[in-house]
């Protein structure tokens, strides 16, 4: 069976709306994972009591257990317990809570180089450790965690073709979909490929500019 | 080759193999007994020879489903079971001698395509309904029965006919006919789309979605057992089931048809219906592999 680019053509439509599902649930995945690892990263860094355990517990099970498998908890096992959610906000849940733990981890990682001695400055100068964490910590920690955050947005938006399992019409599903129709196997796998790439690229090339300007008063 | 060449053809390999190839046959054991038994109730019935293909390999590697009681599916011991798997046995039998002289794979709907273009199979009897789109990837061997499809929905549900799903959502199987169906004919319903049977009921019962359409026999298998649900009961998007073989194998192909012929003039489906579909929901099936395909939409 030779590439069929006509037909590619045709299902460029389909394609086009599940890129639009797969860039929706990823950008607000993202932004919400952070906001997870900030307050994660926070509450360990800080030792908050009893959070910090949750926080640990949090990251040790998400860490360790498989996406796929916490993607059917939430989609069918919360219902049996009252919690029911939408195809799109399943997906958004899972990808957050997956994503989340290991953005807990990469800011964690930043604000280890924090130096301790600024810490103690901060507290002699009055500051109370929340605005030590949101004027001083937090920047500086987000400057040096920064590329490995970006692996790990980079790895949910990856992650996010497991959403077609639950039945969420994004990418990968429209390919799967269309392969079970059609048959026209080479084109749409290579098509999706094409795209996610086009997507991860894009994204890198926007953290990259973060990157110059965070690091701009650094520069000799 | 057209169906009255191959049919004659057919009957003059039998009578030159009714001398020369029954011996052997006959002196195999106990497991032959009711292929020895048939095959000298009906000598017209006798088959075309093997490919040299097949026939290499010594044994047949068949494609049936595991998820599709009762026509193919595995029994709670894990053995495989079902009609369609007892036919993929029979033609093992007549093609080889021996019933045990078969592999089977489990096949789904959406990777039974792929398993028999790259040669995993070589026949797949898996619930396959003829359809143009698959027929340009694969040849059909004539029909062994037809099979509608029907919607699962909740006891209580307002829907009542195929109509009614207007302005629901529909769970269906990514790839199913009844995707294709809906995609040709009623495109404006909403549609839930998931990769395997057990998914599509769990949403149905968890309210993902107002309906679950299948097809038909598997849909009964569930309602019977589940008080909770009913069936809609207006069939639609009926098709013909047949054997799949790849493409440009003429000879297994011919070989494939006449061995259906065979079940059929021997009453073999009917042995099997009885032997895997409880009496209370049997008469769907006999009709599905004894009468002509109904007229719907």
């Amino acid at each position: 069976m030779e590439f069929d680019l006509a037909y590619l053509m045709a299902q460029g439509p389909a394609l086009m709306r599940g890129l639009w599902l797969t860039v929706q649930v990823s950008a607000i995945s993202i932004v919400l994972s952070i906001v997870i690892g900030l307050m994660g990263a926070a509450a360990r860094v800080l030792k908050l009591p009893v959070l910090d355990k949750l926080v640990i517990g949090y990251v040790e099970f998400i860490r360790n257990t498989p996406l796929l498998a916490q993607l059917f908890f939430i989609f069918y096992g919360l219902p049996t317990i009252g919690l029911k959610l939408s195809l799109f906000w399943s997906g958004v849940l899972s990808l957050t809570l997956w994503a989340g733990a290991y953005q807990v981890e990469n800011i964690r990682g930043g604000l280890e180089t924090v130096a301790k001695g600024l810490r103690e400055a901060a507290f002699s100068l009055g500051l109370t450790p929340w605005r030590f964490f949101r004027l001083i910590a937090a920047p500086m920690a987000i400057r040096v965690g920064l590329p490995s955050m970006l692996n790990t947005s980079i790895s949910l938006l990856k992650n996010s073709s497991y959403l077609q399992a639950i039945g969420l019409a994004e990418l990968t599903y429209v390919a799967i979909d269309r392969i079970s129709m059609d048959f026209r196997t080479i084109e749409m796998f290579a098509a999706i490929c094409v795209i996610y790439l086009a997507l991860v690229l894009v994204l890198s090339v926007f953290a990259n500019r973060l990157e110059n300007r965070l690091n701009k008063p650094f520069r000799v | 080759m057209t169906m009255t060449q191959f049919q004659t053809w057919t009957q003059f390999q039998s009578r030159m193999q009714s001398h020369s190839r029954r011996l052997p046959v006959l002196s195999t054991l106990a497991a032959l007994a009711a292929t020895v038994l048939s095959a000298g109730l009906a000598s017209a019935q006798s088959l075309p020879p093997l490919p040299a293909a097949i026939k290499a390999a010594g044994l047949l590697k068949a494609g049936v489903r595991c998820d599709q009681p009762p026509y193919g599916y595995k029994d709670e011991t894990g053995k495989f079971a079902g009609v369609e798997t007892d036919m993929a046995i029979q033609i093992a039998a007549w093609a080889f001698g021996s019933p045990d002289k078969i592999e089977l794979t489990c096949v789904t709907a959406e990777n039974r395509i792929p398993q028999l273009s790259g040669k995993k199979v070589d026949l797949l009897i898996a619930t396959l309904g003829v359809t143009p789109e698959r027929a340009r990837v694969i040849d059909f061997s004539k029909p062994y029965r037809w099979g509608g499809s029907d919607m699962l929905v909740a006891k209580d549900s307002p829907i009542k006919k195929l109509d009614d799903v207007a302005g629901k959502i529909v769970i269906m199987l990514k790839g199913s006919t009844q995707a294709k169906w809906f995609e040709d004919n009623m495109p404006k319903v909403d549609n839930l789309r998931l990769n395997t049977a057990s998914d599509a009921l769990q949403s149905l019962k968890q309210g993902r979605g107002d309906a679950y359409t299948h097809d038909a026999a598997t849909l009964i298998v569930i309602a019977a057992k589940d008080p909770s649900l009913r069936l809609v009961g207006e069939p639609f998007a009926i098709s013909d089931a047949a054997v799949g073989v790849r493409k440009n194998e003429a000879e297994w192909l011919a070989y494939v048809d006449a061995a259906l012929d065979r079940m059929k003039a021997e009453g073999l489906y009917a042995k099997w219906v009885e032997k895997w579909i409880p009496a209370d929901i049997r008469p769907f099936y006999t009709e599905a592999f004894e009468k002509p395909k109904p007229t719907a939409r």
